[in-house]
C-alpha cells in the first residue's frame, strides 16, 4: 500500500480513515434516521392522502402541533449534521494539510451552528404566525 | 488511486468499475443535496413574508410560470433516492455486513430504491395534477 505526503510531515496511507471512526458511526446512524424522516417528510409534503402540507396555512398549522415541530427540528438538526459532516469528509480527502483540516473543521462547526440556530428560530417564529 | 487523489480522481470511475462509480456518485449526489438543503432553507424563509407571498412562490414552481422546476424536483428525487440506497449499503458494510457481496448489494438496493421512487413520483404526480393542496 503506497503512502502520500500530506504536506505537514504526517503520512496517510491510501484508503485510511481520515475523519475518525466515531464520525463514520454517527454518519451511518444519522443516515438511518434521515431515511425515516425523509420518508415521512416526502409523504406529508407531496401526498398526505391528497391534501399535501405544502402551502402557508397547512405548513403553519402543522408546525403549531408540538409533535410535528419536534419532528422537524430533529430532522433539521440531524440532516444538517449529516450533510455538513459529509462535506467535511469530502474536503478532508482532498489531500489537504493537517493545519487546513483543522481550519475546515472549525468552519464546518461554525456553519452547522449558524444553520441550526437559524432553522430552529425560523421554525419557532413560523409556528407562532397567524393563519388568515 | 486512493482517497487522497483529490477531486480529479473522482472522474476516473470509467475504468475502475461500479465500486468507483458508487464512490464518486455518492460524493457528487451528497454535495447536490447539501446545496438543495440551503435552497430549501431559503425558500422556507419566505414563510415569514406571509401567506400570499409564500403561496404564490410555491405555486409558481408547481403550476407555473416556473413549473419547469418540476423537472428539477424529479432529478432531485433521483439523486436523493440514489444517495439513500448507496448509503444503506455503506452503513451495512460499515458494520461488516455484505462486504463480500457489495457489488450485488449496490444493484439490489439501487433497484429497490428506484422502484420506491417511481411509486412515490406516481402518487405525488397524481396529487399535483388533481390540484391537491391548492
Amino acid at each position: 500500500m503506497s503512502t502520500e505526503e500530506n504536506g505537514s510531515g504526517t503520512r496517510y496511507k491510501h484508503g485510511q480513515r481520515t475523519t475518525g471512526s466515531i464520525q463514520w458511526l454517527f454518519q451511518a446512524a444519522s443516515g438511518v434516521f434521515i431515511i425515516f424522516f425523509l420518508a415521512v417528510h416526502l409523504y406529508v409534503a407531496h401526498i398526505n392522502g391528497g391534501s399535501p402540507i405544502e402551502l402557508f396555512d397547512t405548513v403553519v398549522g402543522n408546525l403549531r402541533n408540538p409533535w410535528w415541530l419536534a419532528f422537524f427540528l430533529a430532522f433539521l438538526w440531524i440532516v444538517t449534521y449529516h450533510g455538513l459532516n459529509g462535506v467535511k469528509g469530502v474536503i478532508y480527502e482532498m489531500g489537504i494539510t493537517a493545519k487546513t483540516r483543522k481550519l475546515v473543521s472549525w468552519g464546518i462547526i461554525a456553519l452547522f451552528t449558524v444553520s441550526v440556530i437559524y432553522g430552529t428560530l425560523l421554525s419557532l417564529v413560523v409556528a407562532q404566525m397567524t393563519i388568515p | 488511486m486512493g482517497s487522497n487523489s483529490g477531486v480529479i480522481g473522482w472522474g476516473n470511475f470509467f475504468h475502475k468499475g461500479i465500486g468507483y462509480f458508487a464512490y464518486t456518485m455518492h460524493r457528487i449526489s451528497g454535495i447536490v443535496i447539501v446545496l438543495y438543503l440551503y435552497l430549501h432553507f431559503f425558500v422556507l424563509s419566505n414563510l415569514l413574508k406571509g401567506g400570499a407571498t409564500f403561496n404564490s412562490l410555491i405555486t409558481s414552481f408547481t403550476y407555473g410560470p416556473f413549473d419547469i422546476f418540476i423537472v428539477m424536483d424529479i432529478l432531485l428525487t433521483l439523486v436523493i433516492f440514489y444517495h439513500g440506497a448507496n448509503g444503506i449499503r455503506l452503513m451495512l458494510n460499515e458494520f461488516g455486513l455484505g462486504l463480500k457481496h457489495h457489488k450485488v448489494m449496490f444493484y439490489v438496493l439501487e433497484s429497490a430504491a428506484m422502484a420506491v421512487m417511481l411509486l412515490f413520483l406516481y402518487f405525488a404526480w397524481q396529487v399535483l395534477v388533481s390540484g391537491g393542496g391548492v
